[in-house]
C-alpha cells in the first residue's frame, strides 16, 4: 500500500480535475459551427477573433489600425465609404465638387444615432472641429487640410485650404461622424468610455470586457443597410496557433490574422473552412539609411537593389502567396495609377557598378569601399516570421555580390526606437539598413507616398529613410498641390520613376490578403481594399 | 528511542529574537523600497515610450512637437523624472495606482479582475506540482537504484525540459482540435457566464501545461535533498541502531531533506502573482500574466507599474512568511534566531 499510495493520489487527482472538467461529457464544446442557425449568407451570430484588445472602440481609444479601425467602423460611419476602386456615399447622399476645394455634402435623412437622437448637419460641424482639436487616437483625422466647414440645412459645405481630388478618399471616407450630444462634454478622448462608442453604424457596441472581447447586436435602424448577421462577438485570442486551432474547432468563425502561407493549402482542405482572399496593399521594404554613407550614394543603393530578387522572396519566404515589390512603390492594382517599371534585379550589373564605384573585393572577398569595408548591419524585426527569413535571403543575395549583412533581429519597439524614434523623422535615425513595412492607407493615395520621400520634415513625415533630393521634392509639390486628379496621377508617375532610380527604400513584396472563416457558419465574407474581410460589406447588405 | 526537546526560550532569548525579527523588517522595508524605484525605472528604461497608444505610427508622425508634449502633460508622462516618482511613491502608499494608459481605467480595478484568475490558475498548479513533484521526488529517492527510480528521473528531466509555449499548443491540438474534449481558449464559457463547470473546463489545459513542464524541478531537489539526507550521519546512526528503515525515512530522514523544499514551494507561492505569462497567453487566460506582457508591449507605465508592486509585495510577503515558519519546522533554526 506505501509504495502505490503516492502514486494513486496523484494519479487521482489529476485525473478526477480531467473528469470533473469534462463531465464525461464527449460531445463536442460550445460553439461548433452553430448548426441550423445558418441560412444563405446569414448567421444568429458569428464570433471573430482579435489578437489584443481594442479598448473601448470609440475613434479615440481603439489601439490598433487594423483590426482596430474596422471594429470602429462596424459602430460609427463616415460620409462617404470607399467601395471597390470608388467611393460611395454613405452618411452623405453625394459629393459635390467643382474645383476639388469646395465640397458640398447633402447629408442622408431620417439617420439616428444609436441612442435614437437623429442625426444631424451639427453634429458633422462638431465632429471636424473635435478632430481638430484632438489629434491623438488611431482613428483621428487629421482635419487641418480642411480651412473651414459650415452648414445649411442638411448641407455640409468644407472647403479646402488647397485643392484635393483624393480628399474624398484621403479624408472623408476616414472620418467617423461623432455625436455632439455625447461627445461634447469629453476632454480626455483616450478616457472615453463605451457610452461614448455610440455611432449611426450597422452594429451597436453591447458589451465589453477587456479579457474576453466584445458582444456588438445589429442596429435594426439601419438606413443604409440590414445587418446579416444578428451578433457580432469578438474574442481576444493573443497567440496566433490558438486563434487557428479554435478556428478549426469552430469557437471561431473568423480570424482576423492573416493565414500564414504554410498553411494555407491545409485550411483550403478542411471542409467547413473557407478563405477569402484579396490584395494587401500593405508593402515591405528594405530601407536604406540615407543619410549614412555609403547608403547616401544612389548608385551604392541602386547597385545592392540590383543584387536583391524579389521574385525569389515571393517564392520561397511567401510560397508565391504575394506580388513582387515594384520599384517606384506602388502596387499594380492601388487606386493610384502605377507605372510599369522594369524590375531592378541583375546580379551582374550590381557587380559591374560595384566595380565602377572602385569597391574591389579583399581578401576575404569582401568588397572594400573608400576604405572601409562592404558590412553593413541589417535590422529586423523578431516578431515577423517572413521579415525574418527574407532578411536571411537578402544577406545571402549581397553576399554573392561582395557585400556581408549582419542581421539584428530587434523587438518591434526597440526597431522603431532605432529606425523612427518617437515616430517623429526630426529625430534622425540609428542604422545602415532595416527591414521595414507600410500599412495599407499608405497605398491608397498619392499624397501619402509623397509623404515617404519629401525632405521636409512637415511634407514628409514619414521619411524614415532619411531621404533628401532636389528633384523629388519639386515632384512632390506639384504633386501635393495639383489641383485635378489627372494632374496627380501624372505627377505620381514622375515621382515612381524617380524613385526606381534613387532608390531610397527597396519595396520587395506585398503579401497577398488571406483571411479564414467557417463557411458553414457564416459565408458572406467580402474583400474590400484596403479594409481587407472585416468590414461593413462583409457583414452588412448595404443598400447604397 | 531518545527524544530531544526543544529549550523553552530564555528572556535574553525572546528580546534577540524581538531584535532578529525588527533587523529582518527593516531589510524588508529596504528591499521593497529598491523594487519600487526598479519598478519605476525599469518601464522607462525600455526603448519606446506610451506614446504609441495614443494613435497609428503614421497618425503619431503628423503630430507637431507641441501636440506630442500636450499629450505627455495630460496623460501623465510628460513631467520631468523625479516629480513623476514622487507621484508615484504618492500613489503607492495611498493606493492609488493610477489610470492604465491602455484600458483607460483605474490600474486596481484592472488588476483586481485579473488576480483571481491568475490566483485559480497559478494556485491549482502549484498545490499539483507541489505534490506530484514531492510525492514523485521521495519516491525516486528510495528507489533510486531501481527501474521506477530512473524511470520518474529521466520523464522528470523530460518535461522539465519541454518548452511550456509547445506542449500547450500540442494539448490544443489532441484535446481540442482532434478529440473535441476541452475547450481552446479562456477562462469561461463563450457567452461569459461564469460556471463551475466552465471554469474547471478551462482551467484543464493550462494547468496541466504549467504542472507537466514544472513538477521536475521540485521532483529533482526533493529527491536530491532527500538521497543527501539518507547518508548523512545522523541517519547511518539510527540504521546502527537498527531503527526500522520506513520509520528512519519518515522521522529522521523526511523532516530535514523537505525543508529546502518548504522554500522553493513559498518562493514559487510568491511568484504566483506573476502569473505565467506563456500559459496564459497561449490560451488567452486573462490573468496577471498576459496583462503584465499586454502592459509591457504597450508601454502602459502605471499598469506595468501596478503589475510589479503586486508581485513585488507577494515575494516580499511569501519570503517573510517562509522566514517566519521555517523556525517552526527546524528547531535549529529556532536555536540560530535567537543568537
Amino acid at each position: 500500500m506505501y509504495r502505490r499510495t503516492p502514486r494513486s493520489i496523484a494519479a487521482a487527482g489529476l485525473l478526477a480535475l480531467t473528469l470533473a472538467a469534462c463531465g464525461g461529457n464527449t460531445a463536442p464544446v460550445q460553439n461548433q459551427g452553430a448548426p441550423g442557425q445558418k441560412t444563405a449568407g446569414t448567421a444568429a451570430s458569428v464570433t471573430i477573433s482579435i489578437s489584443s484588445d481594442e479598448s473601448t472602440l470609440t475613434p479615440f481609444t481603439n489601439q490598433t489600425g487594423y483590426p482596430g479601425d474596422n471594429l470602429v467602423n462596424l459602430i460609427f460611419d463616415s460620409l462617404v465609404t470607399v467601395q471597390g476602386d470608388g467611393i460611395k456615399p454613405l452618411l452623405a447622399k453625394e459629393v459635390q465638387t467643382t474645383d476639388n476645394k469646395v465640397y458640398t455634402l447633402p447629408l442622408r435623412s431620417g439617420v439616428t444615432w444609436h441612442d435614437g437622437k437623429p442625426f444631424t448637419a451639427e453634429d458633422v460641424l462638431f465632429s471636424v472641429d473635435y478632430y481638430r482639436e484632438h489629434m491623438e487616437g488611431d482613428s483621428a483625422i487629421d482635419v487641418r487640410p480642411i480651412e473651414k466647414v459650415s452648414a445649411e440645412g442638411d448641407t455640409v459645405t468644407m472647403t479646402l485650404k488647397a485643392p484635393d481630388p483624393e480628399f474624398p478618399r484621403r479624408l472623408l471616407a476616414d472620418m467617423a461622424m461623432l455625436p455632439k450630444h455625447l461627445w461634447e462634454s469629453v476632454t480626455k478622448v483616450k478616457e472615453a468610455g463605451t457610452d461614448k462608442a455610440v455611432g449611426t453604424g450597422p452594429f451597436k457596441l453591447t458589451t465589453y470586457d477587456p479579457s474576453r472581447g466584445y458582444t456588438l447586436t445589429a442596429n435594426a435602424a439601419y438606413a443604409m443597410g440590414k445587418p446579416k448577421v444578428q451578433t457580432v462577438k469578438v474574442v481576444v485570442i493573443p497567440e496566433e496557433a490558438t486563434q487557428f486551432a479554435a478556428l478549426r474547432t469552430g469557437e471561431v468563425h473568423m480570424s482576423t490574422r492573416l493565414v500564414p502561407p504554410q498553411q494555407l493549402q491545409s485550411f483550403k482542405q478542411q471542409p467547413n473552412i473557407g478563405i477569402v482572399e484579396g490584395t494587401e496593399f500593405a508593402s515591405t521594404l528594405l530601407a536604406f539609411n540615407t543619410g549614412r554613407a555609403p547608403f547616401d550614394k544612389a548608385e551604392v543603393r541602386r547597385a545592392l537593389a540590383k543584387a536583391i530578387d524579389v521574385n525569389d522572396l515571393v517564392k520561397t519566404v511567401l510560397l508565391g502567396q504575394g506580388t513582387p515589390g515594384n520599384p517606384g512603390f506602388i502596387h499594380a492594382k492601388s487606386p493610384i495609377k502605377a507605372d510599369e517599371l522594369p524590375p531592378l534585379f541583375d546580379p551582374e550589373g550590381a557587380k559591374r557598378d560595384l566595380d565602377a564605384l572602385g569597391a574591389a573585393p579583399g581578401a576575404d572577398g569582401i568588397r572594400v569601399l573608400s576604405g572601409k569595408p562592404m558590412s553593413y548591419e541589417l535590422l529586423v524585426q523578431s516578431s515577423s516570421t517572413d521579415r525574418l527569413r527574407a532578411a536571411e535571403l537578402i544577406r545571402d543575395m549581397l553576399k554573392n555580390v561582395g557585400v556581408a549583412v549582419k542581421i539584428t533581429s530587434l523587438d518591434s519597439d526597440s526597431l522603431d526606437a532605432k529606425v523612427w524614434p518617437d515616430y517623429d523623422v526630426a529625430q534622425g535615425r540609428n542604422y545602415d539598413m532595416s527591414m521595414w513595412g507600410w500599412s495599407a492607407p499608405t497605398m491608397l493615395s498619392s499624397g501619402m507616398i509623397a509623404q515617404l520621400v519629401a525632405s521636409d520634415h512637415k511634407d514628409g513625415p514619414l521619411n524614415v529613410v532619411g531621404f533628401k533630393n532636389d528633384a523629388v521634392d519639386a515632384v512632390v509639390k506639384t504633386l501635393t498641390s495639383a489641383p485635378t486628379m489627372e494632374e496627380r496621377s501624372e505627377a505620381a508617375k514622375q515621382l515612381q520613376k524617380l524613385l526606381a532610380e534613387q532608390v531610397p527604400f527597396l519595396t520587395l513584396y506585398y503579401r497577398n490578403g488571406t483571411y479564414a472563416f467557417r463557411k458553414d457558419t457564416y459565408d458572406g465574407w467580402a474583400w474590400q481594399d484596403g479594409a481587407a474581410a472585416l468590414n461593413k460589406f462583409s457583414l452588412v447588405d448595404m443598400a447604397l | 528511542m531518545v527524544q530531544t526537546e526543544t529549550p523553552a526560550p530564555t528572556e535574553r532569548g525572546r528580546r534577540s529574537y524581538g531584535r532578529y525579527t525588527a533587523g529582518r523588517l527593516a531589510q524588508y522595508a529596504a528591499v521593497l523600497f529598491i523594487a519600487l524605484t526598479l519598478n519605476f525605472a525599469l518601464p522607462r528604461a525600455l526603448p519606446g515610450g506610451p506614446l504609441k497608444l495614443f494613435g497609428s505610427p503614421e497618425a503619431l508622425a503628423q503630430l507637431t512637437a507641441e501636440e506630442r508634449a500636450q499629450i505627455a502633460n495630460q496623460y501623465g508622462f510628460g513631467q520631468p523624472l523625479h516629480e513623476q516618482f514622487f507621484t508615484y511613491l504618492g500613489n503607492v502608499f495611498s493606493l492609488d495606482l493610477g489610470m492604465s494608459l491602455s484600458q483607460r481605467r483605474p490600474v486596481m480595478e484592472v488588476l483586481g479582475e485579473a488576480l483571481p484568475w491568475t490566483l485559480l490558475l497559478v494556485g491549482t498548479s502549484i498545490v499539483i506540482t507541489a505534490l506530484l513533484g514531492v510525492t514523485l521526488g521521495v519516491i525516486g529517492a528510495l528507489r533510486r537504484r531501481k527501474g521506477k527510480g530512473s524511470g520518474l528521473l529521466g520523464g522528470a528531466i523530460v518535461f522539465d525540459s519541454l518548452p511550456q509555449f509547445w506542449l500547450g499548443m500540442l494539448l490544443i491540438v489532441l484535446f481540442s482540435v482532434q478529440l473535441r474534449m476541452l475547450p481552446t481558449f479562456g477562462a469561461v464559457g463563450p457567452d461569459g457566464v461564469v460556471t463551475i463547470g466552465a471554469v474547471a473546463q478551462h482551467l484543464v489545459l493550462p494547468v496541466t501545461t504549467l504542472t507537466l513542464t514544472g513538477f521536475g524541478y521540485l521532483f529533482l531537489y526533493t529527491r536530491s535533498s532527500l538521497l543527501t539526507v539518507l547518508t548523512s550521519e545522523p541517519v547511518q546512526h539510527a540504521h546502527a541502531r537498527g531503527v526500522p528503515y520506513r520509520q528512519i525515512v519518515r522521522r529522521h530522514a523526511l523532516r530535514p531533506a523537505l525543508l529546502p523544499v518548504h522554500t522553493i514551494i513559498m518562493m514559487e507561492i510568491g511568484f504566483l502573482a506573476a502569473g505565467s505569462i506563456v500559459v496564459e497567453t497561449v490560451f488567452a487566460y486573462p490573468g496577471l500574466g498576459r496583462l503584465t506582457f499586454n502592459a509591457i508591449s504597450a508601454r502602459d507605465y502605471p499598469l506595468m507599474q501596478g503589475a510589479f508592486l503586486v508581485l513585488t509585495v507577494m515575494v516580499v510577503v511569501m519570503n517573510a512568511v517562509a522566514d517566519a515558519t521555517y523556525p517552526l519546522l527546524d528547531p535549529r533554526a529556532r536555536a540560530g534566531g535567537a543568537r
